[in-house]
């Protein structure tokens, strides 16, 4: 044994150097008590209800909500980019598609610990098979973000199967070359349900006419933002999965994905977001000086006071439109700090997009004589979040010290 | 194992799970959980009976039918069938069912012991303890009741009477100083209105539609005179500082500042007079010369209503062929008889008296108890003069104070005299429903009967034009421990031999209705309520412009700011609290959490510097400070705030204690010019931002 | 957009004279002792009071002393085209039964609060903890209304409870129970009302009240322009009461906006 290396060194993906083991769990440590802190207030929320939150009957979806769709669509990069991996076979894309896959995972499975937070009888959460409502939209994404959620799943198991350890079992061996074989038919399966169900989600907000703030109309039964919902997570989604990457080789102090790597993810999620603003400013245009206006309302009324106030609608389409001519502009984009810029603007963008029609779009009084209320999230709510983000943290961690995630590690830190 | 021998054992077991029951016996018993918790409340079933009583909680005495499932009372449903109240129902009275069994409500006599905590005590105890306090009292007993309707007050009295004290009270209300008033301009019955008939009615500072009178009926009436999507045969005209439930029913609302009822009254008469109503009686020159000088413009300087609302006021009531003019209080007690003697007098211009639709000379309730007080001699004795010469010492303090279906400590003001006179009284006892704070106060507490649990009356209440008549019958077994206190006080005579000429609450409410001339067995078996057109021969009116000028001189409000106070039904009163399944009525412009909130207009709002939502301190002449919060509505007069009446409680339960401020802790006692009634003076406060 | 609108023989529905309603919530109060709505031990955060019927303050938004007042009880609308049953995945509310009423089921909600999401009136409400009866106050429930749990939306229901007995003693006299006379079956706010502002009955009926009433020029309903389609009616003959039914822009008329066939 070689005693200048972690106790788990054999562990670790071949090739490559990782901290000590006492570092990593002091690490762990400082997590596990992030996580025990959102368990604390997931016990109480399951225990006592959803009065332990700080929404009301007014505020039917909150923080929550909007942590669910805002990592559904960042996680997004799963399913885009395996789909142009495997299926497009743009092959440098190997060299990130198991980060974007685990990202994936991470986004949806955390979506689901929160959803079940949510939902006021999670023992009847299967209801939605059972007794399922075809007219809703949501209906259709419990059905598609539950499989896609197990294709998540089949696409991260060979990655830890493929830790060096368990790779010498010929069983696993196997397994994970099996796994493999069938990633193009998971992928297209993912591609197929995460497309539908991306839409859904934006769809959800789309029918609700009796939401002027929310409503659009839209191309058969899908509304203009069940479209917006899928361009905005595929621009968003490998973006995010690049702004994690950077993360990690900041904090590891490692070069995991090279730049042009980088720079072809940045080219993927950039194209698409070109498609999306264009869309998403026709059609908040469209909104603003035609639709509302058949409804009796002015755009003014769909805002109010500070936090409710116009910013956050300028803000949202500026994150937007500038990372779009930004990126287009070559001498720019290859300036890593405007890249990782122009990146994390538009998943702000998205962000608040997320934010705005789920907390906005409710806090639009349709009532003339209703009033506005203002929602703010409790520490139950963002404690749960934190939880997520813990536990997202764990497992990245742990994939990362155990598992062979960055093909080009190795190479990239030859000294 | 080797691999193939695992994958059968996977494959295996994960078709035997499918197939077994396991799974979906699992599922369907997760319903079934997730919708019979044991911590949840199952429903009773068992037989439904509907039964027609009237209420003893709601001052109006609406009638209604009580639903009881299984001998228990789980509705009370508006009795279409009552003569008085045609089916109307308050917001308290809808709420009764529920009040009865309320975490407030009294279970058990209890005895205060020396280390002053309360120690439940069983019936026999409480009597023999009752008995023996009253008659080592003597003759120093006073008593107190809180309910005017009752003929349980004539056992009261009577004992009281041959116990040698006169020194039984009805609580403040609004019938003191209308009695005063009606006397004094020569009224020789009881004063009633005959609203329903009424095609236009001006009510100052009485509100009709929430609180004044018979509240239930005059609602019922109001639904009559306007069909729905139809022309109203009724206008209804309200004065008052604030656009309360009262004005949004009105037809015109008169903004009037707090405490100048008289000068609008005054206003009102003078542009009456100058119409050409000049109804003739005694003094009617010198009144109208009085009058004279309210000049509209005078009066709107004063009562802040603008001129022209003043006159189409006058102007509907000059063209009606039926009008009738109502002066109230907002508070429904320690009101002026000012007010009402003008009120009077308006309607003697506009010959509105004993005239269908005008007022109405009533006979008094009569007594049928040996040695009872009469009604009227009751109405005209002053609790709060008693309360305030024993608190200064100037009486001497009632060896045995009984309170009987009241909360003097929670609705006289403090100044009343009321705490000191509890605690200088030998011996208090409470006869209550609901553990208010007199209760906690009284060294013995007696759990009484509700209305629909015991046998009661409801003598013709106050603001009525006909003489009623309804019992209340037990319809349901009294909650817990909980008495009729009707039997209990007619035990107690007989104990000490004492003489009633009943022996028992049937044969008291036969003797009233026989008295009456009402078909006793109908309404004891069926609910009947008796009602009769029983006008007096004409009283020799006069327009009593002295006691009118000299009442009209009371001081006006001071400070900068005046507080408008608010009754509403949905809050209980203060014998009751906020009924359990009220708080939700409570509005945010009333309640915001532990805060009471004072509505201003923008202007108010705008001198005072505050927003809706800052919390606001408001200091009384009294030097009593609250905290409230501000909301902005522009219903309501300048320099003005309003408070909602009803909370601020100290007592009863988690539905009402420790929710916002008691408004009447601002008020103080005052007298009245020329009458001498101690009226509730809501002098201005002082506000600023907290 | 959206799915077919049901055609119903029956349409129960409700016409509320708004200048007759002087707001003293008589009809909350017997509304929630009918339905076995648990009390509130705070109700003045009307952001978690659960209420199926509730009495909003309008206002004419003109300064003092021009300034006037209306009263507007709000139970569920019973939407036509109602915007919550599409949404609910699960189907725990649905818009079937002859009548016309949006059935609300609790033990079949798995509490998304999607349909609370969707409905512009506000008419769904949430249990957020559990419903408590303290102390003896549980012995008041009536027989007829299930109590819900913690975690699942609840709305008005019209008393539908009261349709069913309606139904029953109907066939009991022999009579068509799908051909109830006016005033057989009533909702419990509506005979709470002491002021008669609520009156009930099947829109479809020319034999009932309701029939005529809707017809009248000062009728309108809340929010008639997003296409809900209410069946809870309102009149007021106040100009700026019905302006307050809707949103309307600046020029728009009251009664133009919303005629759309």
């Amino acid at each position: 044994m070689d005693y200048s290396k972690p106790v788990d060194a054999e562990l670790f993906p071949e090739g490559c150097e990782r901290c000590s083991l006492t570092k990593f769990t002091g690490w762990m440590s400082i997590l596990g008590v992030i996580f025990l802190w959102g368990l604390y207030a997931a016990v109480r929320v399951l225990g006592f209800g959803l009065g332990e939150t700080g929404m009301d009957d007014y505020f039917g979806f909150g923080l929550w909500i909007t942590f669910d769709l805002a990592v559904i669509a960042l996680g997004a990069g799963a399913f885009f980019t395996g789909a142009l991996r495997y299926i497009l076979n743009i092959d440098e894309l190997k060299n990130i598609v198991n980060l974007a896959a685990v990202i994936g995972f991470l986004c949806y499975t955390g979506a689901m610990m929160i959803l079940v937070l949510d939902i006021g009888q999670p023992i009847r959460c299967w209801f939605g098979y059972w007794y399922p409502n075809v007219h809703s939209m949501l209906t259709e994404v419990i059905f598609c973000i539950t499989c896609y959620c197990i294709v998540l799943i089949l696409e991260f198991v060979p990655l830890v199967l493929e830790n060096r350890q368990l790779m010498k079992r010929p069983f696993i061996h196997a397994l994970a070359h099996n796994f493999h074989v069938y990633m193009p038919i998971f992928a297209g399966i993912g591609a197929f349900l995460s497309t539908f169900h991306q839409g859904s989600l934006g769809g959800m907000y789309g029918v609700l006419f009796g939401r002027p703030y929310l409503f659009r109309e839209g191309f058969f039964i899908w509304p203009w933002t069940f479209f917006l919902f899928v361009l905005s997570a595929v621009s968003s989604g490998p973006m995010f999965t690049v702004l994690v990457c950077t993360l990690m080789e900041k904090m590891s102090g490692r070069k995991l994905v090279s730049w042009d790597v980088k720079q072809l993810m940045g080219k993927v999620g950039g194209t698409m977001l070109i498609v999306y603003t264009v869309f998403k400013c026709l059609d908040s245009w469209y909104w603003a000086t035609d639709l509302l206006a058949g409804q009796g309302l002015t755009f003014d009324q769909m805002f109010h006071g500070w936090i409710y106030g116009k910013w956050l609608f300028w803000m949202e389409h500026a994150f937007i439109i500038i990372p779009m001519v930004v990126l287009l502009i070559k001498p720019l984009r290859e300036k890593p700090w405007i890249f990782y810029l122009m990146l994390f603007l538009t998943c702000a963008s998205i962000t608040i997009n997320r934010y705005v029609l789920t907390v906005q779009g409710l806090a639009q009084p349709v009532m003339p004589f209703d009033s506005w209320y203002s929602y703010a999230p409790n520490w139950a709510e963002w404690a749960s979040c934190f939880l997520v983000f813990a536990y997202a943290a764990m497992v990245l961690s742990l994939a990362y010290r155990y598992t062979p995630m960055f093909p080009q590690e190795a190479e990239l830190n030859r000294k | 194992m080797d691999r193939r021998g695992f994958l059968k054992f996977a494959a295996g077991g994960t078709v035997g799970l499918v197939a077994s029951p396991i799974i979906w016996n699992t599922l369907y018993d997760a319903v079934y959980w997730t919708q019979n918790w044991g911590w949840i409340p199952r429903l009773k079933k068992g037989e439904s009976e509907y039964i027609p009583t009237v209420s003893k909680l709601c001052p109006s005495g609406t009638g209604f039918v009580v639903r009881t499932v299984a001998g228990t009372p789980v509705r009370t449903i508006g009795d279409k069938n009552n003569p008085v109240t045609h089916g109307a129902m308050t917001a308290l009275a809808a709420a009764e069912a529920e009040l009865r069994v309320s975490p407030a409500r009294l279970k058990t006599p209890l005895r205060r012991s020396p280390d002053g905590a309360y120690v439940a005590i069983t019936w026999t105890e409480a009597e023999t303890l009752l008995k023996q306090k009253l008659q080592e009292a003597g003759s120093s007993v006073a008593a107190v009741s809180g309910d005017p309707t009752s003929s349980i007050n004539e056992v009261l009295t009577s004992i009281l009477n041959q116990r040698g004290s006169s020194d039984f009270y009805f609580m403040p209300d609004e019938e003191q100083p209308a009695a005063v008033a009606w006397e004094a301009m020569g009224g020789q019955g009881r004063l009633g209105y005959d609203m329903e008939n009424s095609d236009c009615i001006l009510a100052v500072g009485a509100p009709v539609l929430e609180s004044w009178g018979v509240v239930a009926a005059n609602r019922s009436a109001f639904n009559r005179t306007h069909p729905v999507a139809g022309e109203p045969t009724q206008k209804l005209l309200y004065a008052g500082a604030l656009q309360n439930n009262t004005a949004a029913g009105a037809d015109l609302w008169l903004p009037m500042k707090p405490g100048t009822d008289m000068a609008l009254l005054l206003g009102v008469a003078h542009l009456l007079i100058k119409a050409g109503k000049q109804g003739f009686a005694a003094g009617l020159a010198n009144f109208a010369s009085f009058a004279a000088a309210y000049t509209p413009e005078k009066v709107s300087g004063i009562t802040g209503v603008p001129v022209a609302r003043l006159e189409a006021a006058a102007k509907a009531l000059a063209e009606a062929k039926k009008p009738l003019v109502i002066a109230g209080s907002a508070l429904g007690a320690g009101g002026s008889a000012g007010p009402v003697m003008v009120a009077v007098a308006i309607n003697m211009l506009l010959g509105s008296v004993n005239r269908e639709g005008g007022l109405v000379d009533m006979p008094f309730p009569v007594s049928v108890v040996a040695h009872a007080t009469e009604y009227r001699e009751t109405m005209r004795k002053r609790f709060v003069n008693y309360t305030q010469a024993v608190a200064a010492g100037k009486t001497k303090a009632p060896a045995l104070l009984l309170v009987y279906a009241a909360n003097p400590l929670y609705s006289l003001p403090a100044d009343s005299g009321m705490k000191e006179t509890l605690s200088k009284a030998g011996y208090s006892i409470a006869v209550a429903s609901f553990m208010s704070e007199t209760c906690e106060a009284c060294d013995l507490v007696l759990p009484a009967a509700l209305g629909m649990e015991a046998f009661d009356d409801v003598q013709t209440p106050y603001g009525s034009g006909r003489v009623t008549y309804a019992l209340a019958r037990p319809v349901a077994k009294p909650f817990a421990g909980a008495r009729s206190a009707g039997e209990l006080f007619i035990a107690l005579a007989q104990e000490l031999d004492l003489e009633l000429g009943v022996k028992d609450m049937p044969e008291l409410l036969y003797k009233h209705a026989y008295a009456l001339g009402a078909p006793f067995r109908a309404m004891m078996d069926e609910g009947r309520v008796f009602t009769a057109k029983t006008a007096l021969p004409a009283s020799p009116l006069f327009y009593n412009w002295e006691a009118i000028r000299s009442a009209a001189s009371a001081r006006g409000a001071e400070g900068d700011i005046q507080v408008a106070p608010v009754v509403v039904l949905g809050m209980g009163t203060a014998q009751t609290a906020i009924p359990p399944f009220a708080t939700k009525v409570v509005t945010d412009y009333q309640l915001k959490g532990k805060y009471s909130v004072a509505q201003m207009n923008s202007a108010t709002a705008a001198k005072l510097k505050v927003n809706a939502g800052d919390h606001i301190r408001l200091v009384a002449g009294n030097n009593v400070e609250i905290t409230v919060v501000a909301a902005i509505f522009e219903g309501i007069l300048p320099d003005t705030v309003s408070l909602v009446a009803g909370l601020g409680h100290t007592a009863f339960d988690q539905f009402s204690k420790g929710k916002g401020s008691n408004v009447l802790a601002l008020t103080s006692v005052c007298r009245e010019p020329g009458t001498g009634l101690p009226v509730w003076g809501l002098a201005g406060v002082k506000a600023a931002r907290a | 957009m959206s799915s077919e609108v049901k055609q119903f023989k029956i349409r129960w529905g409700m016409v509320i004279d708004i200048d007759k309603c002087t707001g003293c919530g008589a009809c909350m109060v017997a509304c929630q002792a009918e339905n076995n709505v648990a009390p509130a031990v705070d109700g003045s955060n009307k952001l978690r009071s659960l209420n199926w019927l509730t009495v909003f303050r309008l206002s004419n938004h003109k300064p003092f002393p021009d300034h006037e007042v209306a009263y507007l009880p709000r139970p569920c609308m019973q939407c036509g085209k109602p915007s919550c049953v599409a949404v609910c995945p699960v189907i725990a509310t649905d818009k079937r039964e002859e009548g016309g009423i949006v059935s609300q089921i609790p033990p079949r909600c798995i509490g998304c609060r999607y349909c609370m999401a969707s409905c512009p009136y506000h008419a769904r409400y949430f249990n957020w903890y559990d419903p408590k009866w303290p102390g003896d106050l549980a012995q008041a429930l009536t027989p007829d209304v299930s109590t819900r749990m913690r975690g699942v939306v609840e709305k008005c229901s019209f008393c539908h409870h009261r349709f069913m007995k309606a139904q029953e003693a109907a066939v009991a006299a022999g009579r068509d129970p799908m051909d109830l006379p006016d005033g057989a079956y009533i909702t419990a706010c509506t005979e709470a009302c002491p002021n008669g502002a609520i009156t009930f009955g099947d829109l479809n009926n020319p034999a009932h009240k309701v029939h005529e009433l809707i017809k009248s020029p000062y009728a309108f309903r809340l929010l008639e322009r997003l296409g809900t389609d209410p069946q809870v009616y309102y009149i007021s003959k106040r100009e700026w009461v019905r302006r307050e039914g809707d949103n309307y822009l600046e020029h728009e008329k009251t009664g133009e906006a919303t005629k759309q066939g």
